[in-house]
């Protein structure tokens, strides 16, 4: 005789198909909006990084042979990786925005304008650019980018605390949902679990029963979710790197290790929800009778 | 009087001291129940409808705590019992529910099996145990059967060996006949009365069936309008 014998809760219906729909989109939306947020802060951290390596130097009184002085100058001094006066073109660019796309008027008189990259305090090597520079008889002055870096950094740390809210957000209603879903199920299955309670099954052996059944749907949803969040990312990535003109300020999404851990853990995350919100529902259930 | 296998202790199986239960806001569905049922013995439990019989069975059968007094099962007062520790005495109640309360999902054999299953046993340790069982009340052939494919005394006689097969020392059974033609009742009474007489159970039948209490003379317990008149003697059921 077969002793195989079937499971104690019936195979899922339709309440759990519903579920498991509701699970994975969670699930989804959770971990792009993981990826995406974290993809944001590491553009946003480079992007910082760059703008406050970066000085810029305005010469006045002198013509473009003393700038290039000055720029060797700066060039010479330590934390100073690169100083080069900027080009017609590079200064058209650099302007273009405020000028539009006809570029800038002729007979306007463009400033001299030296980019240094630095490593290190910017704000003590400007000091010393300042020093240096009025010690030649050249009259400069060094912008760190310090104000406009402040307000980046101000900006990246609203985004972060925006990023861990939306996930912590989309996790505790996946958690409320997965509770709600459970005391659902256990409502609809009260013959059953009156009937193992009566034949005398501890409340361990029945919430282990609910907890088993969720945690592989939560396993099960969690894993779909991840696979069409890694789908999505992988169409982004790709078309990020097609493109011929990427942005510096779009999220830099590129499925790195971090990323990869992010997908991986993500299903067992949820999955452990499940399980956690089955558990509590059911025991909290099963104490309210005798 | 049928009370075949003597007791085999002097605690008594089943007792309810001042017992009254009452349900939400309403009034008493019992009051002040005094019940003491030796080991071994068989008993009826009659009254009207809606006198509060299977609202005494459910006390017994631990799936309600009383409003006040106090219920004592095997000399232990279940009101001092840890959850696991009430769970362990309802596996020494059998219980055969006016609706069956079979699962549907589950084959005939496994409905039979769940109390052993809940205990955490291995199918390999009571499989034989099961069939034999699953025989002893006439459904061998229907063993792979699920509960909607049998017929309603087929699925009563499957309620009875789920409350057997843990050989509980109290059988409980709340209307047990009521959805079976005559024959059918005599026939799972002489089920019980074998149970009573081989294991020693203590059994606690609830009936409104006289013809039945009449033939099986047995102890009468008579509840009226959730009281509890005396423990009346069979002859003047």
């Amino acid at each position: 005789m077969n002793i195989k014998m079937n499971p104690l809760l019936p195979e899922s219906d339709a309440r759990e198909a519903a579920l498991f729909f509701v699970v994975a989109a969670l699930c989804f939306l959770a971990v792009l909006a993981t990826l995406v947020a974290r993809g944001t802060y590491t553009a946003a951290e480079a992007w910082t990084a760059q703008v406050e390596g970066e000085m810029t130097v305005l010469v006045s009184d002198t013509d473009r042979r003393g700038a290039e002085t000055a720029a060797g100058l700066i060039e010479e001094l330590p934390g100073v990786e690169r100083a080069h006066v900027l080009t017609d073109d590079e200064l058209d660019e650099l302007l273009s925005p405020s000028f539009g796309p006809g570029g800038i008027p002729d007979g306007i008189p463009l400033p001299l304008l030296i980019a240094v990259d630095a490593e290190g305090d910017t704000t003590a090597l400007a000091a010393e650019i300042d020093t240096t520079l009025a010690e030649a008889g050249i009259a400069g002055r060094a912008d760190t980018h310090s104000a406009y870096a402040a307000e980046v950094r101000e900006a990246l740390g609203t985004l972060r605390i925006a990023a861990i809210g939306t996930v912590l957000l989309l996790t505790m209603t996946a958690i409320s949902v997965i509770a709600f879903a459970t005391h659902a199920a256990l409502l609809a299955r009260k013959d059953i679990v009156d009937v193992l309670h009566l034949a005398g099954a501890e409340d361990r052996f029945i919430a282990r029963l609910f907890e088993r059944r969720f945690w592989l749907l939560g396993l099960k949803a969690g894993a779909a979710g991840s696979v069409a969040a890694l789908a999505v990312t992988a169409i982004i990535v790709f078309s990020a790197q097609s493109s011929s003109a990427p942005s510096e300020l779009l999220p830099k999404l590129s499925l790195d290790q971090w990323d990869l851990i992010i997908l991986a853990v993500s299903p067992i995350a949820g999955a452990l929800a499940a399980r956690i919100a089955a558990r509590v529902t059911v025991g909290r259930s099963l104490r309210s009778s005798l | 009087m049928t009370q075949a296998g003597a007791p085999l202790a002097t605690e008594p199986a089943v007792e309810l001291n001042g017992v009254s239960l009452r349900y939400d806001t309403a009034d008493d569905v019992l009051t002040d129940i005094d019940i003491r049922l030796k080991p071994g013995t068989f008993n009826f439990l009659t009254g009207p409808s809606g006198a509060g019989k299977s609202s005494l069975l459910k006390l017994l059968y631990l799936a309600h705590a009383p409003t006040s007094g106090e219920v004592r099962l095997f000399g232990q007062r279940t009101a001092d019992m840890s959850r696991n520790q009430l769970s362990a005495l309802r596996r020494r109640i059998g219980v055969v529910f006016q609706d069956f309360r079979l699962l549907d999902h589950l084959t005939a054999f496994e409905n039979v099996a769940l109390p052993l299953r809940v205990s955490g046993e291995k199918p390999e340790d009571y499989r034989d145990e099961v069939v034999d069982l699953v025989r002893w009340v006439g459904l061998g052939e229907r063993i792979h059967a699920f509960p909607p494919a049998l017929s309603g005394g087929e699925q009563q006689r499957l309620a009875i060996a789920r409350a057997l097969i843990n050989k509980p020392d109290i059988l409980i059974a709340d209307e047990p006949t009521g959805n079976v033609d005559p024959d059918m009742a005599r026939r799972i009474f002489r089920l019980f009365i074998e149970l009573n007489r081989r294991l020693n159970t203590t059994v606690i039948i609830a009936t409104h069936d006289m013809h039945i209490i009449r033939e099986f003379k047995a102890p009468v317990l008579k509840l009226q309008d959730g009281l509890l008149y005396a423990d009346t003697a069979y002859e003047q059921a």
